[in-house]
């Protein structure tokens, strides 16, 4: 078997529940949240300075955060499920190389959290430019702007989906890789970053929004370097883990 | 010129495994032979699954080894193809139809999507309930969708851990011509089942453990059919005559004995010789069942004693 089979079955996985449309369904409603504020929100002082520029515009759309969290849930939960219904069985019967098997079934999930990324941002812009006409503001953003914001949330996507499903592998419980995905992504790092002043620019909201062009506490490459740093190290941990674990 | 196919014996070789300071399995040891059914017998949580997934390779023993042909599971060169497995009896996601399930399997394994549907029909399984989510079947079609995963590539090893759970009578007399066909085709079989009645009408072998240990391994007749019953209107005298001869004889009813230690020739040329009428001369069955519980209970008896 060759692994481009292992990661067309894994994503077959993905997409043959309900659990896609249950995301899809959250990113909808974000992008109808956004678009509701953008056509009645207004600032503290009543006015709509939050959409008056070119920059207030990204920085409304920039969906990257928000992608990291939800893909995050998203590979949290897919990868700790196959544990709580004993599917890994199957999937370890399959491909007894269990890195094999793990890698594959974390590009599966990582290309379904980028995919949820880039259609949460696509729902969002979408929102906010069908929203402007009813502001005194146009849409200002530049066509390459956009695209960035999108492309950001899309590796953000898939960084959350791969550190989700990185923490289900190594928790082999739901409700536990959601609470530890929540922990690593909301409650650590302001923790953190109280600990160690000089890591804000590193945790992973201050560096999606760097990739996305609305923050610029570090480099662009290095905010790509730390998203992936993000997936990574939960993701090893579990090829690590699983090595050694029984199923049982 | 005929190329015979690979045999895949299965060979348990000194397996001890742990789970803290419990002894799981010790020192267990036993070899399933191709062609033969092999039932694997023994009380719930004496070893019989954690030994199925030393196998399988979804838990590491601490002490030996356990091979397929002389190979470990993950070194089969194509483990999937080799071994069809039924173990959990619900290992499946609830949500998901039955037929998408075989066809993970099918395209992690690199099988074309169509051998789903026959394996579907194989084991009995129509298109409507394949569409329907496995969260709505019953036990004995998630059974049924199992007995599909494992024989999606017909492999020529089969390892099922409790496979007749939940079929019903049919289902199961399908599932016993099944097993009997795969071992006339020199595939190797091994089966648990705690329905003692349904292994001993299927099985070649046994082979029975105890809190982790062998307890006895052979041909299942070895173990219930070592003595012959005979009825004869001369039951005193014939059984006078083979206690004689050295056989140890019981009398069960009035014109019928049963006869330990000597076989069923024997007897027969015994009685003629003899001038006696045999009414039925058959090996004496005794039930599987019977042979289980005294095994397991002296062995049982025998580890709380030490």
């Amino acid at each position: 078997m060759t692994s481009i089979n292992l990661v067309r079955s894994e994503f077959r996985k993905l997409t043959t529940t309900r659990m896609p449309l249950a995301f899809l369904a959250v990113l909808t409603v974000l992008a109808a949240l956004n678009g509701v504020a953008v056509a009645v929100g207004t600032d503290m002082d009543g006015s709509k300075t939050f959409i008056s520029t070119a920059a207030d515009q990204q920085s409304l759309m920039a969906f990257a955060a928000n992608a990291l969290m939800i893909a995050g849930l998203f590979g949290a939960i897919a990868a700790a499920r196959q544990f709580g219904h004993n599917t890994v069985i199957s999937t370890y019967l399959s491909e007894p190389r269990r890195s094999r098997a793990v890698s594959a079934q974390f590009i599966a999930i990582g290309l379904g959290g980028a995919i949820l990324g880039l259609i949460g941002t696509s729902l969002t812009v979408a929102a906010v430019a069908a929203s402007l006409p009813f502001t005194t503001h146009g849409f200002m953003v530049s066509a390459s702007d956009v695209t960035r914001i999108i492309g950001a949330a899309s590796l953000a996507g898939a960084s959350g989906a791969i550190l989700g499903a990185g923490i289900g592998t190594v928790v082999r419980n739901t409700g536990g890789a959601v609470t530890g995905t929540v922990v690593v992504l909301v409650i650590a790092p302001p923790v953190i970053v109280q600990l160690a002043n000089g890591a804000a620019p590193w945790i992973p909201n201050a560096i999606a929004n760097v990739t996305s062009g609305v923050a610029d506490g570090t480099s662009v490459p290095g905010a790509v370097v730390g998203l992936a740093l993000w997936a990574l190290v939960p993701a090893l941990i579990a090829l690590w883990t699983v090595q050694r674990q029984d199923v049982v | 010129m005929t190329t015979l196919s690979p045999t895949y014996p299965l060979l348990i070789e000194g397996v001890t495994k742990r789970y803290g300071r419990r002894t799981v399995l010790d020192s267990l040891t036993f070899t399933v032979e191709p062609g033969r059914i092999t039932g694997f017998l023994g009380p719930n949580g004496s070893g019989k699954s954690t030994t199925m997934k030393i196998l399988l390779d979804l838990a590491s023993a601490d002490h030996g080894t356990a091979t397929i042909g002389g190979h470990r599971y993950r070194d089969l060169p194509h483990p999937a193809g080799t071994v069809g497995v039924v173990l959990e009896p619900n290992a499946f996601h609830p949500g998901r139809s039955g037929r998408n399930h075989l066809r993970i399997i099918a395209q992690a394994t690199g099988l074309p999507i169509d051998r789903v549907d026959e394996a579907l029909a194989t084991v009995g399984l129509d298109s409507e309930a394949a569409r329907r989510r496995v969260g709505t079947y019953s036990l004995g079609m998630k059974q049924r969708l199992s007995l599909a995963a494992a024989l999606l590539d017909d492999p020529p090893v089969l390892v099922l851990d409790e496979p007749t759970n939940g079929l019903d009578p049919q289902g199961i007399r399908d599932l016993r011509g099944l097993l009997r066909d795969r071992a006339a085709r020199g595939h190797t079989v091994l089966i648990s089942s705690h329905l003692l009645s349904e292994v001993q009408h299927v099985v070649d072998d046994v082979v029975v453990i105890n809190e982790g240990q062998l307890v006895t391994a052979g041909p299942i007749e070895d173990l219930t059919g070592s003595s012959a019953q005979v009825r004869t209107p001369c039951s005193v005298r014939l059984a006078d005559l083979l206690a004689g001869a050295g056989a140890t004889v019981e009398q069960t009813q009035t014109d019928t004995i049963v006869v330990t230690g000597l076989n069923l020739e024997q007897i027969g040329d015994a009685a003629h010789t003899a001038g006696i009428a045999i009414h039925e001369l058959s090996p004496h069955a005794g039930s599987l069942e019977d042979v289980f519980f005294t095994l397991t209970t002296a062995t049982t008896e025998k580890g709380t004693q030490s």
